[in-house]
């Protein structure tokens, strides 16, 4: 499904060159359910927008449901966004003078499908996480919980090949993170692949397969300085469980 | 203080900044053209035509019965007329010309100097009576005033003349030629004697006719079609007929407009009811001459607070966005220890660079419409007092419409800095 | 897609309304401005007489002094009007299809005394030709004809105004009105004639409604009439008297000719040509040849019918326009990149640039229109105020006006101002990375 093969990205100034991915390499099959950790600084945000199509990369080739998006224009790379990729953020990202049945409609819109179809999908979408009753409810009059589950309805309407998630448990406590978190399991069940990024272990245990980032770098488990490895372990040895 | 950071943060911004600048170029060029074309209309509009305007009172007596036809009639009618209004009490004085001041407007002829081979002048022509200069208010300089003798000579000689269809010459102009005693404005007096001494001297006009200055007023204008506003000959002689009728000039005492000018109708349409009146007080007559310069004054005034609202706005706008972009540096300067003066001070260095950009534009701009203008369309050179009085203008309303907004930046709390937004 | 647009626009304005209010106001004050100042000077130099506009041609010949031109703006020009005998010359040419001269008179009208007391009224002496060469509108009657001309017959035609005043709007033709010493009969009566501007006579007040009472111009012989409008002469006088006055070089008479095609226009500046060389032999004419045959609105030009005040306050309103565009240029510049968090998400959920960037540019012009119908209102509201006074000082109501072509003017200078103010910011806005605004 998604295959990056020695992706670098540099981001430049006057004076500093960092490397924000450097011989960066990672496949996910369909139907994965990944998890990719790191501390901050360590890439997961580039990898998260060069993998989501937001951002451009230097070297390396990207492949995606099939098709080498490397190297691919400004619309065309909208048109995938928008067509492949469901986005999940830490802080929902709703439009806020949008009610929930417009905020999901949205990429929808863009998608230039007739509006039968958009309704039937938003409903559809709506129904599944559960809001159907608050379709013409504004952002800020829903709790966390239930703005990340319009997030999460606003992908599902799309029917994405595959789901990006930042952080989706960041900003909510722990009853509605578990919420969220058997969402995303329930639809990676029905055959969608999800990239999480994440740094809480209690989240990325729910992935079937965990890969860690440091200072721009798939790192191999074993390979780790100790500190590292602690936490690693500990999490994987939660997944094991 | 702090150019250097100032400075490379308007270079990193210079669309947005630079929209200011032109705003306010453009404004000052609007605005100190406009302040011109203002300051030239109130200039003509305060021009004062050397007549006691406030206390005029104009009157057209046009007859219909045909008893007017009749010369003798005629005469004793406006006779009878004169004597009747000069007997109103509050009425200080009244003559029969056809002058009126401030209609825009007259009646021309072109002169030279007696004897000379030099250019035909066109200048002003009124008949004017032995009480014409006392009702305008009008102070002769030199030499005499009209006699009530000569007036009514000339008067019967004029008509002579008219009615007898001067045969002409083998040169085109008349045979007969007329000399007439003239009294003319000092203007005119000095564009023909370039030694202003025009008393006792002689003109003739294109037929051969003779004139010569036995008087000079002291202040003459009276705007008109052709550039000829101060140049004036009155010569003796009533103005009446029957298909022109008769008009006169009544001068009242200060005042007494209101409580003259019914008195003087009710005279009039008693003495002979075989004519109408038309009553128009002068102040009537020069507001409705100056009635386009005074909508003009009024709009251009108009657009200038407008165009100052608007670029005020602009500033506004510009501050607002600029501290609420700051909102987390300003914290940050804060909890550094800046004081909310450093802080306002900040925003309004920059509003001063950026204001001062425009106003140097400004200027440039300002002079290039104004030469527009003035070959283009009338307009008149406008006065380096007048850019640099816009200048300070746009400097004040630059900083004021700098200082709210920048003040509710300088109020951010220091806490902001810690704040994850 | 566009009325989606729209609608998100709206929301957009309605998040922060007191910002919006100010975007708003400032572009409807520019609008309102240019708009009153377009549409002030529109009432000055909008043709007058579309239809006929191009065959009609007022003539001059510069029968002026040798010595010196004709006083003015500009030397080159010859008088406004011509002499007498020069009308009697170019009468006799068959090359219009109409033509004649004409004058403004001030008459006594002499009304039955239950009506009133007698009057004086401005008077235009014209010839037959005159009612079809400006299609003046009739609502009783017609025209004198060309035997009235010769006769001269005392017909007379009555503007409404005066048929009301002397006869209560009652059909008057056949009737008869007493002017000066004899009496006339009515022959027609004029339905509503109201040119903005008195384009057959501009040499004295432009803007004047037309008279009221017309009669053929061959009267003023056997009635010794005496024109009432400008007179300009130059040199000596010559015999004095009413038939010296007519035989003498001073212009005052207004002439007109209807020429249908160029080929006549043509023929008729030779016959012009040919009609002054000959003068010349006479000792007449001993200027240049500098003859006139011009179009309805090379005539308005040259008689300075739009006041050059007027033209110096439509630049100024259009400059204040231009800063009002850019003013908006600055707030929306603002408002849109405040909000690059909502573009971010949209780019996100797979909003092309376009996308992004048509969003933005239908907001700008929903704030132009907002503003321009608002400017509209306003500019609507200046002229009323500009019409009352005008009323004041000119007695005529109704001469400024928003026509379509003003409207029209003014919704393309709103649309036009929001597309120019909106373009930069509309595309720093699409142009920004998606990604930069995502992770807050």
């Amino acid at each position: 499904m998604l295959s990056m093969k020695k992706i670098q990205k540099v981001y430049r100034t006057d004076m500093i060159e960092t490397h924000a991915l450097h011989d960066f390499s990672i496949d996910v099959t369909t139907g994965e359910f990944v998890a990719v950790m790191g501390r901050s600084g360590s890439g997961k945000t580039t990898f998260l927008n060069v993998a989501g199509l937001l951002d451009t990369f230097d070297e390396g080739t990207y492949h995606l449901d099939g098709q080498d998006v490397s190297r691919l224009s400004d619309n065309e790379m909208s048109k995938i966004r928008n067509q492949k990729i469901g986005f999940i953020f830490q802080s929902f990202n709703l439009i806020p003078d949008l009610d929930v049945f417009d905020n999901i409609d949205v990429p929808l819109r863009y998608r230039r499908l007739p509006a039968a179809d958009r309704r039937e999908r938003i409903e559809k979408a709506v129904r599944t996480v559960g809001l159907l009753s608050r379709n013409h409810h504004l952002p800020s009059q829903l709790s966390g919980g239930q703005q990340q589950r319009v997030a999460i309805a606003r992908v599902l309407a799309g029917d994405p090949k595959f789901i990006l998630a930042d952080e989706p448990t960041g900003n909510l406590d722990t009853m509605m993170s578990r919420e969220v978190m058997d969402l995303l399991e329930k639809i990676n069940d029905s055959g969608t692949t999800i990239v999480m990024v994440t740094h809480t272990p209690e989240c990325a245990s729910r992935a079937s397969r965990q890969i860690h980032l440091l200072d721009g770098e798939v790192v191999d488990l074993n390979s780790l300085p100790p500190e590292n490895a602690d936490r690693s372990s500990a999490s994987l040895a939660s997944t094991l469980q | 203080m702090e150019f250097g950071p100032i400075l490379r943060s308007m270079a990193r911004n210079k669309v947005r900044y630079g929209l200011i600048v032109a705003e306010v170029a453009l404004t000052l060029a609007i605005v100190v053209n406009c302040v011109n074309m203002i300051g030239d209309a109130r200039r003509e509009m305060a021009r004062s035509s050397g007549f006691d305007d406030d206390n005029i009172l104009s009157v057209r007596s046009t007859p219909f019965v045909p008893a007017f036809k009749e010369d003798g009639y005629l005469d004793a009618a406006v006779r009878k007329d004169l004597d009747a209004v000069k007997a109103i009490p509050g009425v200080v004085a009244v003559s029969n010309t056809r002058f009126l001041p401030w209609q825009g407007g007259g009646s021309s002829t072109t002169t030279r100097v007696l004897g000379s081979k030099g250019e035909f002048l066109r200048n002003q022509v009124y008949n004017a009576d032995e009480s014409t200069l006392e009702t305008l208010g009008s102070r002769l300089v030199e030499g005499r005033n009209f006699t009530r003798q000569e007036v009514e000579s000339d008067t019967r000689r004029l008509r002579e003349v008219t009615t007898s269809n001067r045969p002409p010459g083998a040169d085109g102009k008349p045979l007969e030629k007329i000399s007439q005693d003239i009294i003319v404005s000092r203007a005119f007096g000095e564009l023909l004697f370039k030694d202003g001494k025009s008393l006792g001297k002689g003109l003739e006009d294109e037929d051969g006719d003779q004139y010569r200055i036995v008087g000079v007023i002291d202040h003459f204008y009276n705007p008109y079609g052709w550039p000829i506003h101060e140049y004036v000959m009155f010569f003796p002689g009533y103005a009446r007929s029957f298909q022109g009728g008769s008009a006169y000039l009544v001068r009242v005492a200060p005042e007494k407009m209101k409580a003259v000018r019914p008195q003087v109708e009710k005279v009039l349409l008693a003495a002979n009811t075989g004519r109408n009146v038309q009553l128009r007080e002068l102040t009537e007559i020069k507001e409705r001459f100056q009635s386009q310069s005074a909508l003009l004054v009024r709009i251009l005034s108009l657009v200038i607070f407008l165009l100052l609202f608007v670029t005020s706005l602009g500033i506004v706008g510009l501050t607002v966005f600029s501290v609420a972009e700051r909102t987390r540096q300003i914290g940050t300067r804060r909890a550094l220890g800046a004081r909310k003066l450093d802080i306002l001070s900040y925003f309004l260095l920059e509003n001063w660079l950026v204001t001062s950009m425009g106003l140097v534009l400004g200027v440039a701009l300002a002079y290039a419409l104004n030469v527009a203008l003035v070959t283009r369309l009338n307009g008149t050179r406008m006065d380096a007092g007048l850019v640099i009085v816009g200048v300070g203008l746009l400097r004040l309303f630059g900083l004021a419409a700098t200082y709210f907004p920048a003040r509710k930046g300088a109020a951010v709390a220091p806490a902001v800095a810690t704040r994850n937004v | 897609m566009l009325l989606h647009n729209l609608r998100i626009a709206w929301k957009s304005l309605r998040r922060n309304v007191t910002l919006s209010v100010l975007i708003v106001s400032g572009i409807a004050l520019g609008i309102a401005v240019s708009t009153t100042f377009a549409a002030f000077r529109h009432a000055f130099s909008k043709d007058p007489i579309p239809q006929k506009s191009d065959v009609l041609r007022y003539v001059r010949l510069d029968s002026w002094d040798p010595l010196k031109p004709y006083p003015g703006d500009d030397p080159s020009r010859p008088p406004t009007q011509i002499t007498y005998r020069d009308m009697q010359g170019l009468m006799k040419s068959t090359i219009p299809v109409r033509q004649g001269g004409m004058f403004v008179s001030n008459f006594y009208v002499y009304p039955d005394p239950k009506v009133g007391r007698p009057f004086r009224e401005l008077t235009r002496l014209c010839f037959s030709d005159f009612f079809p060469m400006f299609d003046v509108p009739f609502q009783y009657g017609s025209g004198w004809d060309r035997k009235a001309d010769a006769g001269p017959d005392p017909v007379v035609v009555l503007s409404q105004e005066m048929n009301h005043k002397l006869f209560g709007g009652a059909n008057s033709v056949g009737r008869t009105v007493r002017l000066a010493d004899r009496d006339f009969r009515v022959v027609g009566v004029l339905a509503g004639w109201r040119p903005n501007v008195r384009f057959y006579d501009l040499t004295q007040n432009q803007i004047a409604t037309p008279e009221n009472i017309y009669i053929p111009f061959n009267l003023l012989r056997p009635m010794q009439i005496r024109t009432n409008g400008n007179t300009d002469g130059w040199g000596t006088s010559g015999a004095s008297g009413f038939e010296g006055f007519l035989q003498s070089e001073v212009c005052w008479i207004q002439y007109w000719v209807e020429l249908p095609n160029e080929k006549s226009a043509g023929a008729y500046l030779d016959f012009l040509n040919a009609y002054v060389l000959e003068q010349k032999k006479t000792g007449r004419f001993q200027r240049p040849l500098n003859n006139r045959l011009s179009t309805v609105s090379e005539w308005m030009t040259d008689a300075g019918v739009v006041p050059k005040q007027a033209t110096a306050m439509l630049i100024v309103s259009l400059l204040f326009l231009a800063v009002c565009a850019v003013n908006l240029v600055g707030l929306l510049l603002g408002k849109f990149l405040a909000r690059g968090g909502e573009v971010g998400v949209r780019r996100a959920l797979g909003a092309s640039r376009a996308d992004i960037f048509l969003q933005h540019i239908v907001e700008c012009e929903l704030i132009a229109v907002l503003g321009g119908a608002i400017g509209i209102l306003l500019s609507l509201g200046a002229l009323a105020a500009m019409n009352a006074w005008l009323k004041t000082i000119a007695a005529r109501g109704g001469f400024f006006r928003l026509d379509l072509s003003m409207i029209l003017l003014s919704v393309g200078l709103s649309l036009a101002a929001g597309l120019v103010a909106g373009i930069y910011p509309a595309w720093r806005t699409c142009r920004l990375a998606p990604a930069m605004h995502l992770k807050v």
